[in-house]
C-alpha cells in the first residue's frame, strides 16, 4: 500500500548505475510513459519497487485474515456472502501483486516460494493495521469501511504509476475497493443505526481502531522514525503524496461522515484548522508502530503462524504437482 | 404425474408438504454446512490462486443452499436467515460427512487442515450433487426443478475443479496417493448417509419429488468408479450416525457455535 | 530453479487471456502461477473474471509467448508519420465529385449497412 519501504533494507545508490542509461530512464519518467518488467531500470527503482510492491501484495494476504476470523461468523447470509466475497478478493489483490513482485525479483533467481519464506522469517514485512485485533463484529465493519478507506486513499494515489504491471495492477484493485468501500459502509450502517448494544460496539472499535488508522500512512517525516524513502517514491513517479497529505486526505473525507453517524474520535486534541485548511491531531504512538510493524504487533505472531501452517501443511500438495525439472 | 407448480399448491396436500420440506432441508442444510467449511479454509489453501477459486465456488454453494432456504420459506418454513442461524442441530438434516471439520484444529487457533480430506470430500459431495440435481430437474415440484436447473448452471465448473484435483493429485507421488486414499477409506465409512434421502425417502418417490436412493446411489457410485483409480473393497456406510434422521457430532455444534455467534447477539437487531 | 526440491517448481508461470463475448477479441487478462495448464485453467477464471461477462478462457505458459525484448518494443514500434496512403484520408475531395454526378460517397458507415441485401 505504502510506505514502510521506509523501514528495513539497505539503502541502494545510483553511484554504480550508467549515467546514459539513467539519464535515459529518468526522461521517460519525466514524459510519463511506463516502464515495463524487461526495461532496464537503475537497481534503485526496482529495489524501491520490490519492496513497496511486495509488502503490498504481502499485506493484502495477511489482511485477509483479521476479516476472515469474522466470515464464517458474520450474522445474516448476505453478510456471510459479502465478506466472503469481500476476503476472497483481499487474497485476489494479493495474487495481482505478487505477480507483479515476482517479474521483479525474478531477475534475482527468486520467486514465490521465496516471498512466503521471507514473510516467515520476518524479512517481508506487512501493514500495521493488519496485525491488530478483530475482537467483534463491528471491527470486520471498521476494517471494511475505515481500514479500507485509507487504502483506498493511498492506492489511487498510485493510479498513475511509473510502473506499468504496478499500475496495471492497481486499476483492477480500485475497482474493486468501490465494492470493498460500500460492503463496509453497510455493516457500519447498520450498527450506527441500531440497537445500543450495536452502537456501542461499534464505537468500541472505532476508538481501538483510531492510532492504527493514523500509523497507516506513515511518520510525517523522516525524522520521526529515523529514514524515509517518500522522497525516492516520489522522485520516480510511483506516488505523488506525502504520507501527511495521504493521511489529511484521508481525514478530510471520513472524518465528517464518522461524525455524521454520531460517533466519536478518540482525540480531545482534534480539530479543523480552518486558516491552514488541516487536521490537528494528536500524534500516535511511532516506537508502538515501528515495534508493530516488526512483528511484535498484538496478533502479528499469530496470523504469521496461519500462514507458517498452510505452508507447511500444504508442501506436500506443491510437491505432489511440481512438474519434474527438464534434465537436458 | 401432478405437477405442483406453486408453494400454495403444495401447502394443500400435508403428505405432499411433509416430503418436499424434508427434502428441501437436506439440499439446503447439506449445501450450507459444505459452504462454511469451506469459509474456514479461506485464506489457507495451498496456494493464493486456489484459495480465490475456493472461494467462489464455497460463495456459489452457499448461494445455492439460499436458494433452499426460500423455497422453505415461500413454503410457510420461516425467514432464510432464521433457518440457516437458529435451528439447533436436532433439526439439521445436512449429512454428518459434510459437517466433519476440515482437519484438527481451529480455523483462527492452529488450523491443521487437510487438502485431502478437502479434495476428497468437494469432489464425492460435487458428483453426488450433480446425479441429485439432475433428477430433481423432472421433480414434480416445478419450483424445485426450476432451481435444479439454475444450480446446474455453474456446479458444472465445481464438479470440473475438484475432479481436476483429485485426478492429479491421485496420479502424482505416493505420498498424495496415500492422503487421498486414507481420506477415501474413511469416507466409504461415512459417505452413505450424504447418498441417503432419510426417513421420508419413499414418499419423496411416491410423490415424484425426486428419484430413488437406488438409482441415484447406482449412477453416484459409477461415475465415482470413472475417475477414482482408488476404491474401497467394502460397503458404503454411515458409521457417524444418519444426519437426514437428525443425528449430528461435536462438529456440527462447533459449526453452529460459530455461524451464528453474532445473530445470537441479538436475534430482533438488523445486521 | 527446477532442482530445488521443496516443490517451487510448482509455481509455474500462465497468462490469462479472455473473451467477453463472441464480438470481443481476445483480451489478456493477467498472470497466475500454476503446475500446469489444467490447474491454470481452472483457477483462472475466477482469480480475473469473477465480476465479467466470460465465454472463453486460455491459459499459455509464459514461457510460449515470443514477446518483444525492452530494446524491440523501442525500436519496431515506431513508424514515420506518412501513412496516408492506408487511409481515406486524401479521398474526401471523391466525396463532391459524386456530388457533381448526383452520386453520394461510399463511406464506412454505407459500406458496413450493406450486410442486408434485399431478398429477391
Amino acid at each position: 500500500m505504502y510506505n514502510f519501504v521506509e523501514h528495513g533494507g539497505k539503502e541502494t545508490s545510483t553511484i554504480n548505475e550508467d549515467p546514459v542509461k539513467y539519464e535515459q530512464f529518468m526522461k521517460r519518467i519525466e514524459a510519463g510513459e511506463k516502464i515495463e518488467a524487461d526495461d532496464w531500470m537503475p537497481e534503485e527503482y526496482r529495489q524501491t519497487l520490490i519492496k513497496l510492491i511486495s509488502m503490498h501484495g504481502i499485506s493484502e494476504i495477511m489482511g485477509a485474515l483479521p476479516e476472515k476470523e469474522w466470515t464464517p461468523k458474520a450474522p445474516t447470509l448476505k453478510r456471510k456472502l459479502g465478506i466472503m466475497a469481500k476476503v476472497q478478493d483481499e487474497m485476489g489483490h494479493g495474487q495481482l501483486l505478487l505477480r507483479v513482485a515476482e517479474d521483479l525479483i525474478k531477475p534475482y533467481g527468486k520467486q514465490r516460494e521465496d516471498l512466503m519464506n521471507d514473510l516467515l522469517t520476518g524479512d517481508l514485512k506487512f501493514h500495521n493495521v493488519f496485525h491488530m485485533e478483530t475482537r467483534t463484529w463491528a471491527d470486520a465493519g471498521v476494517v471494511g469501511w475505515l481500514v479500507d478507506g485509507a487504502a483506498i486513499i493511498s492506492q489511487t494515489n498510485m493510479l498513475d504509476a511509473s510502473y506499468g504491471p504496478y499500475q496495471r495492477a492497481l486499476q483492477r484493485i480500485c475497482a474493486e475497493e468501490v465494492f470493498h468501500a460500500q460492503h463496509g459502509e453497510a455493516i457500519i450502517m447498520e450498527l450506527a443505526e441500531g440497537t445500543e448494544q450495536q452502537r456501542n460496539m461499534l464505537q468500541d472499535a472505532v476508538n481501538r481502531w483510531w492510532p492504527a488508522l493514523l500509523m497507516f500512512f506513515g511518520p510525517d517525516s523522516a525524522s520521526t522514525t529515523g529514514s524515509s524513502k517518500q522522497e525516492v517514491t516520489t522522485k520516480y513517479k510511483i506516488r505523488k503524496s506525502s504520507n501527511e497529505e495521504l493521511r489529511q486526505a484521508f481525514l478530510d473525507k471520513y472524518l465528517p461522515r464518522v461524525f455524521s453517524l454520531g460517533l466519536t474520535i478518540p482525540d480531545e486534541t482534534l480539530r479543523y484548522d480552518e486558516e491552514k485548511e488541516y487536521w490537528i491531531y494528536q500524534q500516535p504512538d511511532w516506537n508502538e508502530f515501528k515495534k508493530i510493524i516488526s512483528n511484535n504487533g498484538p496478533r502479528s505472531k499469530e496470523r504469521i503462524r496461519l500462514r507458517e501452517i498452510s505452508y507447511e501443511k500444504n508442501r506436500w500438495v506443491r510437491q505432489a504437482l511440481a512438474p519434474a525439472p527438464a534434465y537436458s | 404425474m401432478t405437477v405442483i407448480k406453486t408453494a400454495d399448491e403444495a401447502k394443500q396436500d400435508r403428505a405432499y408438504l411433509q416430503s418436499l420440506t424434508e427434502l428441501l432441508y437436506q439440499l439446503a442444510d447439506d449445501d450450507f454446512i459444505i459452504s462454511f467449511r469451506g469459509s474456514e479454509w479461506l485464506g489457507l489453501a495451498p496456494h493464493i490462486e486456489e484459495d480465490v477459486s475456493f472461494s467462489s465456488i464455497t460463495q456459489n454453494t452457499m448461494g445455492h443452499a439460499v436458494l433452499y432456504y426460500q423455497l422453505l420459506e415461500e413454503l410457510g418454513e420461516g425467514e432464510a436467515d432464521i433457518l440457516a442461524h437458529d435451528r439447533s442441530s436436532e433439526k439439521r438434516r445436512n449429512a454428518v460427512y459434510l459437517e466433519k471439520k476440515n482437519g484438527e484444529g481451529d480455523y483462527i487457533e492452529e488450523p491443521y487442515y487437510d487438502w485431502a480430506l478437502t479434495v476428497i470430500r468437494q469432489y464425492l459431495y460435487e458428483t453426488f450433487k450433480k446425479v441429485k440435481l439432475e433428477a430433481l430437474l423432472q421433480s414434480s415440484y416445478v419450483p424445485l426443478a426450476d432451481t435444479a436447473q439454475k444450480v446446474l448452471m455453474e456446479q458444472t465448473y465445481h464438479l470440473a475443479h475438484w475432479k481436476t484435483w483429485v485426478r492429479q493429485l491421485q496420479d502424482s507421488t505416493d505420498e498424495a496417493k496415500s492422503r487421498l486414499q486414507f481420506r477415501i477409506e474413511e469416507a466409504w465409512d461415512e459417505f452413505l448417509d450424504v447418498l441417503e434421502l432419510g426417513p421420508e425417502a419413499k414418499e419423496m418417490e411416491k410423490h415424484q419429488l425426486i428419484v430413488s436412493e437406488e438409482e441415484l446411489q447406482q449412477q453416484w457410485l459409477a461415475d465415482v468408479k470413472d475417475t477414482l483409480t482408488y476404491i474401497p473393497d467394502k460397503p458404503l456406510q454411515k458409521t457417524n450416525g444418519s444426519g437426514r434422521n437428525g443425528e449430528h457430532t461435536e462438529d456440527l455444534t462447533q459449526a453452529l457455535n460459530t455461524l451464528n455467534e453474532v445473530y445470537e447477539m441479538d436475534k430482533n437487531a438488523v445486521w | 530453479m527446477g532442482e530445488r526440491q521443496d516443490g517451487s517448481a510448482f509455481y509455474q508461470e500462465y497468462e490469462v487471456f479472455s473473451k467477453k463475448s463472441d464480438k470481443a477479441p481476445v483480451q489478456h487478462q493477467f498472470s497466475l502461477l500454476a503446475p500446469n495448464e489444467e490447474i491454470a485453467l481452472s483457477m483462472a477464471q475466477e482469480n480475473f473474471m469473477r465480476r465479467e461477462n466470460v465465454i472463453d478462457v486460455w491459459v499459455v505458459p509464459r514461457n510460449h509467448i515470443r514477446s518483444m525484448t525492452s530494446e524491440e518494443r523501442q525500436q519496431w514500434t515506431k513508424r514515420l508519420n506518412n501513412k496516408d496512403y492506408r487511409t481515406t484520408k486524401g479521398y474526401g475531395y471523391l466525396k463532391r465529385k459524386w456530388r457533381e454526378k448526383e452520386q453520394d460517397m461510399l463511406d464506412e458507415k454505407e459500406i458496413l449497412s450493406w450486410k442486408e441485401v434485399k431478398k429477391k
